[in-house]
């Protein structure tokens, strides 16, 4: 699949730019799994699970 | 790469266009429904600095117990990063992409790290304050959380702003600027003033629950709202991708910026007359309860005031700025009419008019409208052609440098006065005049940095 690199899709994308979107989708979904499990971290520190 | 990024990425090249984040082809002019969609992204800076300025300040002060030199810190980290906006822009400028984009992958990593940072906000502070189960932990738990929620934040709203910004000259023509520029000042004012209401709203009956939600809610209003403002607007651009050219230093990039047009005599005026608009900033209400006696009520609608003066500094400019009037002739009118305004505050404490107050407030708001206005617009006009993120970063790094060193200067030096023998002999206006003289002499001083930069305006012309 990847060898046709210049073969444009019906999107108008050429798969290395299909994976350049997708870099964007793997990098935001850590970000924010980092970002959830900091947010668990403090909030455990408050009160475990708020009750 | 894993089978299912396989199975994704066959999945993007696969689906519609239409649900792709990138401009149709370009159109000539950019309609006004695109324009502000654009602009909410100053919507959700305005409301980033809300809660970070107003809201929080207050919040933590008052109901979390926090000690007022810790919230004063906490306050100001996010300022750390003006100065990087120059980066930022720079960056942005020469990024590259196999889709060709410069833009839109910051203002997405910029909002991504501002909801971040609201993300965990509410629980670093809850920890900070010590209460429920922190206090078993130590303290340095709170300290990192709340700092970096606080640096995550003021990373995000910087990058979203400035790279938001050079997407909005990018895709303005000429013509267009001044009310581009006017759209994006009304947009953050809206915002700021909007959130402002909102969370006092919802913050009237404290509890930790509500904090929780509300700057929560924030983060999930910013995500929104910029993908909202992003969606569609850049163009892709493949062949910027695919240069072989090794991408010039930041050092060049700023060299050549610098050569340009009087680049940093620009820059100075921004950053002196900033300076003079923004150090009485948290001093105006202070002043006309303790000075003029006047209610928590009538002190609250000194911000609207200011406000109102500002928007109709936005509206004049953008009006007699897009007939071709000199945007640096605009930003001087501004500087002048601000002189007057602080001595008319200056004058209302002997006078003891509340009258004389409201009219200099008005005109402060008015003056920094039009000098605001005026540097903005002149910063895209002169923008090299491809360094706009540069200029725009560099304007940006000055501009929030200074209003936040201003905002927290005028709290010092007053501070310092009202406490000194010397400064009481005078009375206890003292150290608000001496702020406002201050600021006079420092809108004195940006006059004199741009009246050069009018006069090449206009032998240009000639």
């Amino acid at each position: 699949m990847s060898g046709d690199a210049d073969k444009v899709y019906s999107t108008g994308l050429t798969f290395a730019e299909a994976e350049e979107l997708h870099k964007h989708l793997i990098e935001g979904t850590r970000s924010f799994g980092a970002i959830a499990l900091l947010a668990h971290v403090l909030a455990f520190a408050f009160s475990p699970w708020l009750h | 790469m894993n089978r299912v990024s396989q199975k994704l990425m066959s999945t993007w090249v696969r689906l519609g266009p239409r649900f792709l984040p990138f401009a149709d082809a370009a159109t000539p002019e950019l309609p006004l429904s695109r324009l502000l969609r654009l602009s909410l992204f100053q919507v959700s800076v305005g409301m980033a600095l809300v809660l970070l300025i107003g809201t929080l300040n207050r919040v933590m002060i008052v109901e979390l117990d926090v000690p007022a030199s810790l919230v004063g810190i906490m306050i100001s980290l996010p300022l750390v990063f003006a100065p990087f906006r120059a980066v930022i822009g720079f960056r942005s400028d020469t990024h590259r992409s196999a889709l060709g984009w410069r833009r839109v992958p910051f203002i997405w990593r910029g909002t991504m790290i501002q909801f971040g940072g609201l993300a965990i906000m509410p629980f670093a502070l809850l920890v900070l304050s010590g209460g429920g189960d922190a206090a078993k932990y130590p303290v340095e738990l709170g300290w990192a959380g709340a700092g970096l929620a606080f640096l995550l934040v003021g990373a995000g709203l910087h990058t979203v702003q400035t790279v938001g910004l050079a997407l909005a000259t990018d895709l303005a023509p000429a013509e267009a600027r001044p009310k581009v520029v006017g759209l994006m000042y009304v947009m953050l004012l809206f915002g700021m003033i909007a959130s402002a209401l909102i969370f006092g709203l919802l913050l009237a009956d404290f509890s930790p629950m509500k904090l929780v939600q509300v700057i929560q809610g924030s983060a999930v209003a910013t995500m929104v709202l910029n993908c909202l403002a992003l969606w569609k607007q850049e163009g892709r651009n493949p062949n910027r991708g695919k240069s072989s050219r090794p991408a010039p230093t930041f050092r060049d990039s700023w060299d050549n910026f610098v050569q340009g047009g009087h680049a940093v005599r620009r820059l100075v005026a921004v950053g002196l007359g900033t300076l003079g608009f923004s150090m009485e900033d948290v001093l105006l209400e202070p002043y006309g309860g303790q000075i003029l006696h006047l209610t928590v009520g009538s002190t609250t609608k000194l911000t609207a005031t200011l406000a109102i003066g500002g928007l109709i500094g936005f509206g004049l400019a953008s009006r007699v700025l897009s007939r071709g009037f000199d945007p640096f002739r605009m930003a001087s009118y501004g500087a002048l009419i601000g002189v007057p305004a602080f001595l008319l505050v200056i004058a209302a404490g002997p006078a003891d008019s509340a009258v004389l107050f409201g009219l200099g407030t008005a005109l402060i708001g008015f003056g920094g409208g039009l000098f605001g206005h005026g540097t903005l617009t002149a910063t895209m006009n002169l923008a090299p052609p491809g360094q706009s993120g540069l200029a725009l970063g560099a304007w940006g790094a000055v501009q929030a440098t200074a209003a936040g060193v201003g905002v927290a200067l005028g709290g010092i030096i007053r501070d310092v006065v009202a406490n000194q023998h010397a400064g009481q002999a005078f009375g206890p206006a003292a150290g608000y005049d001496l702020v406002y003289l201050l600021e006079v002499l420092l809108l004195f001083a940006a006059l004199a940095a741009m009246l050069p930069l009018m006069r090449g305006a206009r032998l240009a012309q000639n």
